[in-house]
């Protein structure tokens, strides 16, 4: 049922560039980030946190999600940060440690304090 | 000659262990008769000398002195600067290792070969780092293995205990959660999970904020203005931390260097807790991820170990004896346990079923031809927790007509989305002109006992192949000749 075509990132990237240049975008497409050393992160994890959105909204919690929709989500955005927070780039590392502090504060709200 | 040797090289203390005739793995002290030493170097400047462990630590002069290297193993661009000379975090490594070596060697016989502990999550230039500072210590690294493995191994063998063990291992900088399978002899690691930058010296910080907080509110001045007295303020904080540890209540005194008067401290082990509790809910999800990976639910863990010095906290234990609904048990000394283990390792490793740490794979364009829909994934060829040794075969498509070269993109980690892994290398491949789109490229991982992995990319049309060992191979990588070099020059200096 799944057709697996290779794609390598500079081919991706080849075509970001290209979808880019018909279509003048507001905002430039962010380049593939190149993190030092061992690590050649693909991009910026997608949520950058701003101090003006709340912990629910940083981590897509909505008032219609069921108790368990929330844990999931949880789950997978800790599994994500957990991971960004080791990098070393340390604008990705601080992100990714706010983006921690939010999941646990939606954590707390929604299914106690440990 | 001591055969089976193992060190635990800790963010904050290290350790050497090494296996009786009996079969009983033993600390070996140092010179100063500690039985851990600190994971701290000091640059005399009167002297041609390294300091290594507690008189370093001790030294009082931070522009000199060279605190949990461990943390930047990994990164290529951090460089300690003494004198003009640049050190890599391998170097450093490399003279604390050496204090131990000389230190311990003189009470066991000659070391050669050793086992050294890593963080689970450790990644691969971080653990080629470690291999090189061990080189650079006239060490021969038998193997790595992860500090929750070792410790668990140690629980083991101690303790006598059989069935599923749930290591919560919180040190100084990092937090491993592993669970693994003891059945007689025979060890099978289950999964690791790890968190960098997460353990004690989080908590002093916080700690420290505290105090700056207080003494601000007291006397109106900063507490610290340079990094000398910072650095001895965080020690009060750690002692303060420590006495949390046995005491509901803590009463101290703190005075800035600019004479601006002294604040009393009141610290309750209650507002330490408050201080630290989401840290500590971070390390319940690392837990709760750790078995999910493994598919496991709380009721199916026999026993909690806990390993690492900041498992003496209260309320790391009663966190855990909560979610489990049983009491976390303590393999002996929580700070010596994986250097132990890592004793008992070296002469047993055969018997010790160990996992890939991570997810290996590549980039796709997965197309769904129910829905029909496609997008960029990243595609797992080798999951992660796969039993080691391992291969494993995934067969794809080329993406265009007269496609010349192949570019498979090594990828690792779990996540499905593109955007959350790393992309650790790529192999390229020249293939024949004038093939059409669609034509089958298998790629196959491999995956060794020492954690190393090969890549082998074949064009099934053409019968042409390539095959590279996955290693990083950029910058903070020591070629043989700057090892040997370093090497040498390392035995020649002064370390105390």
């Amino acid at each position: 049922m799944f057709k697996k075509i290779l794609q390598s990132l500079s081919r991706s990237q080849t075509a970001k560039t290209e979808t880019a240049k018909q279509v003048p975008a507001k905002n430039p497409a962010p380049a593939a980030h190149q993190a030092r050393g061992v690590l050649n992160q693909i991009a910026q994890p997608a949520a950058t946190p701003s101090k003006s959105q709340t912990p629910e909204e940083l981590c897509q919690i909505t008032p219609k999600m069921s108790k368990d929709q929330i844990k999931a989500q949880l789950k997978l955005l800790y599994r994500r940060y957990n991971r960004s927070a080791s990098s070393l780039d340390s604008k990705i590392r601080s992100e990714a440690d706010q983006m921690l502090t939010a999941i646990v504060t939606v954590r707390e709200k929604n299914f106690g304090e440990i | 000659m001591a055969e089976y040797v193992g060190i635990d090289l800790g963010t904050t203390l290290s350790g050497l262990a090494y296996l009786k005739p009996d079969g009983n793995p033993e600390i070996v002290p140092n010179s100063d008769g500690e039985r851990l030493t600190p994971s701290v170097v000091f640059f005399e400047a009167h002297e041609d000398v390294k300091l290594v462990g507690s008189a370093a630590r001790d030294g009082g002069e931070p522009d000199r002195t060279v605190f949990q290297i461990k943390r930047y193993m990994d990164d290529p661009e951090h460089l300690v600067e003494i004198d003009g000379k640049k050190w890599t975090p391998a170097e450093i490594s490399a003279l604390i290792l050496s204090k131990l070596k000389r230190d311990c060697s003189k009470i066991i016989g000659e070391i050669k070969e050793v086992v050294i502990t890593v963080p689970a999550n450790f990644n691969e230039l971080a653990r080629k780092s470690t291999i090189a500072a061990a080189e650079m210590a006239d060490l021969k690294v038998k193997r790595l293995v992860n500090e929750p493995t070792a410790a668990a191994v140690y629980y083991a063998h101690s303790q006598g205990v059989q069935g599923r063990i749930l290591v919560y291992d919180l040190g100084g900088g990092t937090l491993d959660v592993t669970i693994l399978n003891v059945e007689g002899d025979n060890i099978r690691i289950l999964t690791s999970e790890g968190a960098r930058h997460l353990g004690g010296s989080n908590f002093d910080e916080m700690l420290l904020e505290a105090y700056a907080e207080q003494y601000r509110k007291q006397t109106g001045a900063k507490l610290f203005t340079d990094e000398r007295h910072r650095r001895r303020v965080l020690q009060t904080t750690e002692d303060a931390k420590k006495m949390l540890s046995k005491l509901q209540r803590v009463n101290d005194t703190v005075a800035n260097d600019k004479n601006d008067g002294i604040a009393r401290i009141d610290l309750t082990r209650e507002s330490f807790e408050k201080l630290i509790r989401q840290m500590l809910t971070r390390t319940v999800m690392l837990v709760e991820q750790a078995l999910d990976s493994a598919k496991l639910k709380t009721s199916e863990i026999d026993h909690v170990v806990l390993v690492g010095g900041s498992t003496r906290i209260p309320k790391v234990k009663t966190v855990l004896e909560k979610l489990f609904g049983k009491t976390p048990k303590s393999c002996g000394n929580v700070d010596e346990c994986v250097a132990l283990g890592a004793a008992i390792f070296a002469k047993r490793s055969a018997r010790i079923q160990e996992v890939c740490n991570a997810s290996y794979g590549t980039l796709a364009m997965v197309y769904n031809a129910r829905t029909g829909d496609e997008k960029l994934m990243n595609s797992i060829v080798i999951p992660k927790n796969t039993p080691i040794p391992c291969s494993r075969t995934q067969i794809y498509q080329t993406s265009e007509d007269n496609e010349r070269v192949i570019e498979v993109d090594i990828t690792q980690g779990e996540d499905e989305d593109a955007k959350f892994v790393d992309v650790i290398g790529r192999i390229t491949l020249e293939v024949p002109p004038n093939r059409p789109k669609g034509c089958e490229i298998a790629v196959t991982f491999s995956y060794d006992e020492n954690q190393r992995v090969r890549a082998l990319v074949v064009d099934k049309l053409s019968g042409r192949s390539r095959e590279v060992a996955v290693s990083y191979k950029g910058a903070g990588v020591l070629s043989e000749e700057d090892l040997k070099r370093k090497s040498a020059h390392l035995r020649t200096m002064r370390i105390e």
